[in-house]
């Protein structure tokens, strides 16, 4: 039916399908043909540059090369391949930053900490390093999350917040460790423990309640105090927390609704005591300088002390 | 619109097709609806409900299969039955295994949507099925290869039209490919669970020597068979060039088994093989080129219809999709381009460029072709074609551009290096910013979805208003044919 199409002269090739399919025997279009040559110029181009045709038990190495150093410490070339870029890359990458880690090393927390441009190194390696380390748990910005894992933006350190005393949280990890209360007080002297420790922080509490905890914090009874001091203030020692300030890490008392889910998360972690706060060491996984500078890092994040 | 010769519905044996074609609807919108929600679930998390049973990881392949397998193969065996039929002009050989092939199918399917959601895999891409499964497959496979060459060998038409050699290059490489990717042994004989005879990048490698092939020869392949006959059937046009189609269909099935390397650029695979599937994908891209050409050129000097005939549109449009993400393809497979497009959501967009822009752009067309002629019925509403036309172009075109910008944002992302040579972001803030793009690619899959749902409506109501006239008055619908 299309047979007799003013806009080509072409045959069809005589063969009809179905009624009325048909096919015109036009010559391939020109350009398709040389594109298609074009590719395979391409093609052949690539095969000289990177490894490409197997032969025998190798393959043609392409004329691509890689120079890098080796475990000797010699340069070393190698035709193109991933593993030598690799190698190449990353040690491109670490003699940029040599000097400033050479710096870190030698330097002491406070000079790294005064040397500006030492200290926009750490703040770009440090976010690099925390994100990829420290981030999973202590949060994209070291906001912590209550409940689990301490915020590290405050100027609250459970286990100091000196530069050695950051560095040895690193480089050791730490294991908190409170013992649950259940079983050895009575409900209602937890009840009134938990009163006494909200009043602590100026929370909202029952006073008679809480003169009633006061007492047992410091009896034989409970012995608060041996680990949480006379002060109640903790002792960064054994990493104790300080109970009158405003930060809390596990009871979550700044999300509670209302005044009885306050008292509730206090005596939830007073009952059932704490063996959750494991910081893992990183000593070993990380690079001595790189803990160095995330010490640094991590005492700039908040209120190093 | 009528159908060419009169008796079409009782020369051929349209039954399994008409079967076909209603389970193709169906899979369309219940894998595409799979597809809205998982997509969903990446933008709002909370669509996870804390559930395995809900989690992406399981309903992804749910998707895949659901739309490749379910959709796009029931599109696949219910036109080449019908093309195999009117090019070869007799009836399908063996209709007892036409039959088997059809519930067969249809069972893997269902089979392989539940071990999914019960967390059965092979961890394999688009070869998620457990062996049982496999198995079910490989016969049903068989017997279509059988009903199909079967039906070849008994034409009365001398010469073997054009659109069967891509039905029949897809049916025996996909018998291959099934077969070597899926050699594994079963942990044991009542259990599901089995692991791949290769390891190592051997077994990666045959993966995606699987995986991309699936996508050559099951949806490029097939899917130009398609093209070939409903593009010149629908113009009422010859194809544009017979040479053109022999050289390019060699062209196509020789490059295409070299290219699936190019899955694992940048791996712990031998670099020479990268660099092979690198040049032979880009060597891939005139061949690929050979089928748009040939079907845009068919079109050509019926441009007219296109103002008048969405289905019409829906095939112009699909050969365009065609053509783009045959030339994007290529070009992500170059090691440097890769470097940057791996893992990222710019191959997302690429495949479903390809897979919703063509694949489904030409079974639209098509099927809304052949469904009014099956039921020997004028569509129910071109009204409805022409919004579906409008509902599914949008939609693609939002998807892919999300993930081109979310995609191109992630990979630059990961490797930006500030000036000291640290990382400048973290992976969780390259996953912060994919958010708007990942609400804009979930609204693209919702215009889609409703396209398709729309198209399952039109078509019901079309077979409905074909079976009443068939059963008011047979006489009448005959002579009106």
């Amino acid at each position: 039916m299309a047979n007799e199409t003013p806009r080509t002269s072409v045959q069809t090739t005589g063969h009809v399908w179905d009624g009325d399919l048909q096919e015109y025997n036009n010559p391939l279009p020109a350009w398709w043909i040389y594109g298609f040559y074009i590719t395979v110029a391409f093609a052949v181009i690539y095969w000289i540059i990177y490894p490409s045709w197997p032969f025998g038990k190798g393959f043609l190495p392409g004329v691509n090369s890689i120079t890098y150093v080796n475990a000797e410490g010699k340069e070393e070339s190698w035709h193109w391949n991933t593993r030598a870029k690799l190698l190449k890359e990353t040690q491109d990458a670490a003699a940029i930053q040599k000097p400033y880690y050479d710096k870190i090393a030698s330097l002491s927390y406070e000079q790294i900490s005064k040397d500006p441009e030492l200290s926009s190194f750490v703040l770009s390696a440090g976010k690099a390093i925390f994100s990829d380390n420290c981030a999973p748990c202590h949060q994209a910005g070291g906001q912590g999350k209550i409940g689990h894992f301490p915020n590290l933006t405050d100027d609250d350190w459970l286990y100091g917040g000196s530069f050695d005393k950051i560095h040895e949280s690193i480089l050791k990890g730490r294991r908190g460790y409170m013992p649950p209360f259940a079983e050895a007080l009575e409900p209602a002297q937890i009840d009134a423990l938990a009163h006494y420790v909200l009043s602590l922080s100026g929370q909202k509490a029952e006073p008679a309640k809480a003169a009633e905890g006061n007492k047992l914090f410091h009896s034989q009874t409970a012995a608060c105090y041996y680990c949480h001091g006379d002060d109640a203030k903790g002792r960064p020692i054994i990493g104790s927390a300080n109970l009158t300030d405003k930060v809390w890490l596990w009871a979550d008392v700044p999300g509670a609704r209302d005044d009885a889910a306050r008292v509730a998360a206090v005596r939830q972690v007073i009952a059932n005591g704490l063996n959750r706060g494991v910081m893992p060491a990183w000593e070993g996984r990380l690079k001595p300088e790189q803990i160095k500078l995330l010490t640094v890092y991590v005492h700039e994040l908040g209120g190093g002390k | 619109m009528a159908a060419t010769s009169n008796p079409a519905t009782e020369q051929y044996n349209f039954d399994i097709v008409k079967k076909f074609a209603v389970m193709t609807l169906v899979w369309g919108v219940v894998g595409m609806f799979v597809g809205v929600y998982i997509a969903s679930e990446l933008a709002w998390p909370f669509l996870n409900f804390d559930s395995p049973y809900f989690s992406f990881g399981r309903f992804r392949p749910v998707h895949t299969s659901g739309v490749i397998f379910g959709f796009g193969g029931s599109a696949l065996f219910a036109t080449s039955y019908y093309v195999v039929q009117r090019t070869c002009q007799t009836r399908l050989f063996a209709p007892g295994l036409a039959t088997f092939t059809f519930w067969g199918w249809q069972a893997v399917i269902v089979l392989a949507a539940l071990s999914y959601v019960m967390g059965y895999s092979q961890g394999r891409e688009y070869a998620e099925m457990e062996w049982p499964i496999d198995l079910l497959i490989l016969f049903v496979w068989v017997a279509y290869m059988a009903v199909f060459i079967g039906t070849l060998m008994k034409r009365k038409q001398p010469h073997i039209y054009v659109a069967n050699w891509f039905y029949l290059a897809f049916i025996l490489a996909t018998a291959l490919l099934h077969v070597f990717n899926n050699i594994a042994i079963p942990v044991g004989l009542f259990t599901l669970k089995s692991y791949s005879l290769f390891s190592g990048p051997q077994d990666a490698m045959t993966q995606w020597w699987y995986g991309h092939n699936a996508v050559g020869f099951f949806l490029t392949a097939a899917f130009l068979g398609m093209m070939y006959y409903f593009v010149p059937k629908h113009a009422g046009r010859p194809v544009y060039s017979y040479r053109l189609s022999i050289v390019h269909f060699w062209a196509l099935s020789f490059m295409y088994m070299w290219v699936g390397t190019h899955h694992l650029h940048w791996t712990a695979i031998p670099d020479w093989t990268s660099t092979l599937a690198a040049t032979f994908s880009i060597m891939l891209l005139l061949p690929s080129w050979g089928g748009m050409i040939n079907g845009i050129m068919t079109l050509s000097g019926a441009w007219d219809k296109l103002r008048t005939d969405p289905v019409m549109r829906f095939m112009i449009v699909a050969l365009s999709f065609y053509g783009m993400s045959t030339f994007e393809g290529p070009l992500m497979s170059l090691k440097d381009v890769n470097a940057l497009s791996h893992y990222t959501d710019w191959t997302v967009g690429h495949v479903h460029s390809g897979a919703l822009g063509w694949v489904a752009m030409i079974s639209f067309g098509s099927l809304y072709h052949m469904i009014p002629r099956l039921w020997n019925t004028q569509i129910y509403s071109v009204r409805l074609v022409n919004l579906h036309f409008w509902l599914a172009t949008i939609g693609v075109l939002l998807y892919i551009t999300a993930m081109w910008i979310s995609g191109i944002m992630q990979g630059l992302m990961w490797r930006a290096f500030d000036d000291f040579g640290n990382l400048q972001y973290s992976f969780v803030e390259s996953v912060a910013a994919m958010h708007p793009y990942y609400a804009m690619r979930a609204i693209g899959g919702m215009f889609f979805l409703s396209g398709m749902v729309l198209m399952a409506y039109n078509c019901a109501m079309t077979i409905r208003q074909g079976q009443r006239a068939a059963q008011a008055a047979p006489a009448v619908a005959l002579a009106s044919a």
